[in-house]
């Protein structure tokens, strides 16, 4: 028989020994079968110097084809059997739950507020702070809050144990106070904070709450921009289809004053027509003299609302205690 | 404070519907919290007035009629014959119901034809209205029964009504009127005020002075009093329509001369007191004399008995009305048992006066009685209608009650007010409205509230006139907030927001403590708020009484101090989520912590952070799924969280003993500068909290850690060339810690160390008693070359020397 014919029939041994190879190490025996030193390709190779002259470039042409064939399928043999070598043995479960790297929440709390300055910082105001402990004056007096006003009594207000009638503040508006008494107009300020009412603790009340508070004082500012500004906040707080209504009302630190009330899907759905959400009102022209800014030069508006308020009616959370008790499966809901 | 739509129609006209004055009430600033309707007798029954009386063409026995119904004329087919045209009558509209007749179906009266002719209601008799009069025909009613009343009303019988719970804000005390809300409808519609007129009939000549005598002995808290008498009335139930106006509004009907006061009261604002007047003594001495109501202020520790029986002991703040020998009434809250009006009553006299609203309020307060009456004088009543509903009272009492009135009266007002001018800018109300508004349209609201106007010059400003009831208008801003109430604030169109930028210091803060609390919760933590009060016991966990600030006025001893730490509140939280079977739990809490330093109290943001249970969530396979959280957990969160926020460097010094709080814990210092600390709790307060699992504290001063913050960043180029690693592993006694291990690196400084990691702590087999091994990685590499072999050797050498002399190290092989 012609060498020239073994080579077709040997080639065709050979593939189908690769791809039948069951694992790599199959595969590498019928390497070494084939092509390794002693296989039976090689040794068919070495028998071509045994042809003659005029058989050989046509033999070497096949073989060498046939080899280029083979080496082919024996790597593509070997990736094959590479890849099935690296699945695990049982195929993953990919329903079966991760191994979960959990981040924490921030209090709902937090992210109310955080909402409510993100509404504010976009149309010019900076966030301000002051004390929570606070005297008489800047809690009280300089916002014309009568001498006999209900609000400071024993009763309502937190008083500290010291000689100089310290207390609790009671709203966030005596950071008004302190921040004008500091700066000169213009003033555009928002301020959250923590305030204090000696109300014992129920589903609607804390003695501790929060409450976020505007402040905006400039040359000619009209009771137009307060309606402007309260509707822009809460429109994006509460969505765009929020309806707001102004409402007169009395304050002791803002003449006109008003209450606000706001209508939305979600306060229908609670079988209300308006839902209170804030108090403001144009800065009471004795104010501003109390902090030594001229009334006929400065006007200016502030208003200012509960912040567990805003968040309860946002998530529909019924108790305010929950606020205070940082129950985990709470705290994760937000 | 409560009003009837019926009332207030009394005093104004409008034809708003329930709902209507509801709105409207609101946008006035009269929030309404409660609306309730009342159904009456006799619904759909009007007084009527036949105008003309005709035969009905098709029937002999019928009339035909056209009747004002006090809406319109309307045409009625009616059967009776004993009345004739302008007579007024009984008239039952379409779709109302008769009284139903016992055994008998209701009948209900519609629009149909009689003999061919449609009527549009029927005219009645008072048999067929169910009422006793036998009369062959129609009722005829007096003819001064006012046609288009509710006939209920018309007889003083409840007829349907609408009873409005109003809020009344605190600077309008002229609102705890029905006259006094009527006069904001009046303002609004443009339609009068309709304020009853007084002619005092049944009067005698007889001067008041013959039978007492005012002395006004402190006219600050008693600027003005009058006293008038009614002699011979008969006290008894009250008629059926002032029982009923008072009931409706809540009020429980007592006597018609104490209903009257109350009535009045309710309907002009002014609290009003009626004395028996044979109950006051006359001076000891003088039997003929007078009585003579004094004004004073009580004697210290004087004993006086209020009409409801309880006796007080008073103090020389308040103010007693009194006579000669004895106090009679409380002044402004409530009269006294000893004078009171009884059965037995003749002679009546009637208190008017105005007392000083502070004083009315401490009084009410310290004797804790609170009354309609002191509500409104310590709100601020009108010293100016003293006089007019002194006589209204009268009029009343009279009229429901009998007797005489005594045509004088004692007014004792030495300092009559002088009521208040203020003028308004007609610029500065469109100045701050942000619209035009004309100057007349200013004017006239200001008319339509009550203000007289004394001057107008031009379209610049006008100078009004404020009455005594409204001691809200104190300055020019109070005159532009009346302006915009009643032009509607609906109607000032929205500006967008415009204006300058604002600036303040804090609002950098403000940022910081956000990007803290976004780095706390990416390391798996949840924010936590505890309450900022706190039981004085919780607080002393953390501070020694003298750092504790106490509230002088606490609503209960859980919540007497302010908390001088977060840690409390947040083992307080663990505690609860504890009892509900959260049993790992990672908390954080940023807020601020109150210490008493010297006598002054100062406030300090702190950070706090609790750990317990479980370190990760439950996962269904690992060897350490079931690992519970320690205090490297903790110190990996603290210093993850450090380096991050900006704070490099700190150290942690172990305190030697265990603390009140602490098992285990470790001072947080920058420097010399304490920053906090943290540990594990202590075992025995972990069981007084219910904690099962170990729990891990850690508490800094976050103003500390924002002022030493850097957060300065810069690049470094990527290093270029490849770096070697070089580990130690070696025995060392247990005294020796990191920090040395550390220290001494710092010291040696080895040539190109680029990082030090501590990879293995280990004890137990092999490792003597005493002792432990540590395994640490050294990189070293050069910005500027390969390092080769013997440079990384030379410098680690040197290095692995300091160890072994410096802390007794054995180095074992590498």
């Amino acid at each position: 028989m012609s060498l020239l014919n073994e080579i077709e029939p040997l080639k065709q041994a050979a593939l189908a020994e690769l791809k039948s190879a069951a694992d790599l190490a199959a595969l590498d025996q019928a390497k070494g079968a084939y092509v390794g030193p002693n296989g039976k390709f090689t040794a068919l190779m070495k028998q071509l110097g045994t042809l003659s002259k005029e058989e050989r470039p046509a033999a070497g042409k096949l073989i060498n084809q046939a080899k280029v064939e083979l080496e082919t399928a024996l790597a593509e043999r070997r990736s094959e059997l590479e890849l099935k070598a690296a699945l695990p043995k049982e195929p993953t479960d990919f329903t079966l739950p991760g191994r979960r790297r959990p981040l924490g929440k921030l209090h709902p709390l937090t992210q109310v507020t955080e909402d409510i300055i993100r509404s504010f910082r976009k149309i010019g105001f900076v966030v301000a702070d002051g004390p929570e402990i606070e005297d008489e004056y800047h809690c009280f007096d300089a916002l014309n809050t009568p001498a006999d006003h209900p609000a400071r009594d024993l009763q309502d207000t937190f008083y500290l144990n010291t000689t100089d009638k310290q207390l609790l503040r009671t709203h966030t508006s005596s950071v008004q106070i302190r921040v004008m008494k500091k700066q000169q107009p213009p003033v555009r300020i928002i301020v959250p904070g923590r305030v204090y009412r000696r109300d014992n603790a129920d589903a609607t009340h804390n003695p501790t709450f929060h409450q976020i508070e505007g402040l905006y004082v400039d040359k000619n500012v009209t009771v137009g921009d307060l309606k402007g500004t309260v509707e822009f906040v809460f429109r994006e707080l509460l969505g765009k289809d929020t309806k707001i209504r102004f409402r007169p009302h009395y304050f002791s630190y803002t003449e006109p004053s008003f209450e606000i009330d706001f209508q939305n899907a979600l306060v229908k759905k609670l079988g209300k027509d308006w839902l209170e959400i804030a108090g403001c009102g144009m800065v009471h022209p004795q104010v501003f003299e109390n902090v030594n800014y001229d009334p006929e030069v400065w006007t200016g508006w502030a208003f200012g609302f509960g912040i567990e308020r805003i968040a309860m009616i946002r998530y529909g959370i019924n108790d305010i205690r929950l606020f205070y008790e940082n129950d985990v499966r709470f705290l994760r809901q937000f | 404070m409560k009003v009837t739509l019926n009332w207030l129609k009394q005093y104004v006209d409008f034809d708003w519907s329930p709902e209507e004055l509801t709105e409207r009430l609101t946008m006035l600033g009269l929030e309404v919290e409660g609306v309730e309707k009342v159904s009456g007798e006799f619904e759909g029954v009007v007084v009527a007035q036949v105008i003309t009386k005709d035969k009905h063409p098709n029937a002999d026995k019928l009339s035909l009629c056209r009747v004002n119904d006090g809406k319109g004329e309307r045409q009625i087919v009616c059967g009776a014959q004993n009345f004739n045209a302008g007579d007024k009558v009984p008239l039952v509209l379409p779709g109302a119901t008769l009284p139903p007749k016992a055994g008998e179906p209701p009948f209900t009266i519609k629009v149909g034809k009689i003999r061919g002719v449609e009527s549009h209601g029927m005219l009645c008799s008072p048999q067929e209205l169910g009422l006793p009069d036998d009369v062959d025909g129609l009722l005829i009613l007096p003819a001064d029964a006012q046609v288009g009343q509710p006939f209920a009303e018309h007889l003083g019988r409840s007829g349907s009504d609408v009873v409005y719970d109003l809020e009344i804000t605190p600077n309008r005390p002229d609102w705890n009127s029905v006259i006094g809300i009527a006069r904001e409808i009046s303002a609004v519609t443009g339609n009068p005020l309709k304020i009853p007129a007084i002619e005092l009939s049944q009067t005698s000549a007889e001067p008041i002075s013959n039978f007492v005598d005012v002395r006004i002995e402190d006219t600050e808290l008693c600027p003005r009093y009058t006293a008038r008498l009614v002699r011979g009335v008969k006290v008894g139930p009250s008629p059926a329509w002032l029982r009923a106006a008072l009931e409706k509004v809540g009020l429980r009907s007592i006597n018609n001369v104490v209903d009257v006061t109350n009535f009045v009261m309710l309907e002009i604002g002014q609290p009003l007191h009626a004395f028996d007047y044979s109950l006051l003594s006359k001076p000891g001495d003088r039997q003929d004399a007078c009585p003579t109501i004094v004004i004073r202020r009580a004697a210290e520790g004087e004993k006086f008995t209020t009409l409801d029986a309880k006796e007080h002991r008073l103090n020389n703040q308040i103010l007693l009305i009194a006579d000669e020998t004895k106090g009679i009434a409380l002044a402004g809250i409530m009269g006294g048992q000893n004078s009171e009006i009884n059965d037995k009553t003749a002679d009546v006299l009637i208190e008017s006066a105005y007392f000083n609203p502070q004083n009315v309020r401490a009084t009410s307060k310290r004797l804790e009685i609170r009354t309609d009456s002191s509500y409104r004088f310590e709100r601020g009543a009108d010293v100016g209608i003293c006089d007019w509903a002194s006589r209204r009272a009268a009029q009343l009492i009279v009229e429901t009650a009998g007797g005489q009135i005594l045509e004088s009266s004692i007014d004792a007002y030495p300092n009559p007010v002088q009521p208040k001018e203020l003028s308004l800018r007609h610029a500065k109300t469109c100045e701050l409205l942000g619209i035009p508004l004309v100057p007349s349209q200013q004017v006239d609201f200001l008319q339509k509230l009550g203000l007289e106007i004394l001057v107008r010059n031009g379209d610049e400003f006008c100078t009004v006139r404020i009455p005594t009831f409204r001691v809200d208008l104190k300055r020019e801003i109070d005159l532009i907030e009346e302006i915009v109430r009643l032009y509607g604030i609906d109607k000032v169109p929205s500006t967008a927001p415009r204006g300058a930028i604002g600036s303040n210091p804090f609002d950098k803060v403000h940022d910081e403590i956000a990007d803290a609390r976004r780095i706390l919760v990416g390391l798996g933590l949840n924010e936590a708020q505890g309450q900022t009060l706190i039981s004085d016991s919780a607080a002393r966990l953390t501070s020694a009484d003298e750092q504790i600030v106490a509230l002088a006025n606490p609503l209960s001893s859980d919540m007497n101090v302010m908390r001088p730490s977060l840690m409390p509140g947040l083992l307080e939280s663990l505690r609860h989520n504890l009892n509900r079977k959260n049993t790992d739990v990672a908390l954080f809490e940023l807020g601020r912590v109150f210490i008493n330093d010297n006598g002054k109290p100062k406030e300090e943001r702190r950070l706090a952070i609790a750990l317990t249970g479980l370190r990760n969530p439950t996962f269904w396979s690992g060897t350490d799924r079931d690992a519970k959280s320690d205090i490297y957990d903790l110190k990996g969160a603290l210093e993850e969280f450090l380096e991050h926020f900006g704070l490099r460097g700190m150290s942690y010094n172990r305190r030697t003993e265990s603390t009140s709080l602490f098992l285990e814990s470790a001072t947080i210092n920058l420097g010399k500068l304490p920053f906090g600390e943290i540990g594990q709790l202590s075992p025995a307060l972990a069981k007084r909290y219910d904690l099962r699992d170990a729990v891990f504290l850690a508490e800094l001063n976050f103003d500390l850690l924002i002022a030493r913050r850097n957060t300065g960043k810069s690049f470094k180029t990527l290093p270029a060339f490849p770096s070697v690693r070089r580990d130690v592993a070696m025995l060392v006694p247990e005294t020796v810690n990191h920090d040395a291990v550390l220290s001494v690196v710092k010291q040696t400084k080895p040539a190109n160390l680029e990082n030090v990691e501590l990879f293995d702590v280990f004890r137990g087999k092999n490792i003597p008693e005493g002792q432990k091994s540590l395994a640490y990685a050294f990189t070293y590499r050069s910005p500027e070359k390969t390092l080769t072999d013997v440079e990384v050797s030379a410098a680690h050498e040197k290095l692995v020397s300091g160890f072994r002399d410096q802390l007794q190290a054995v180095v074992r092989d590498a």
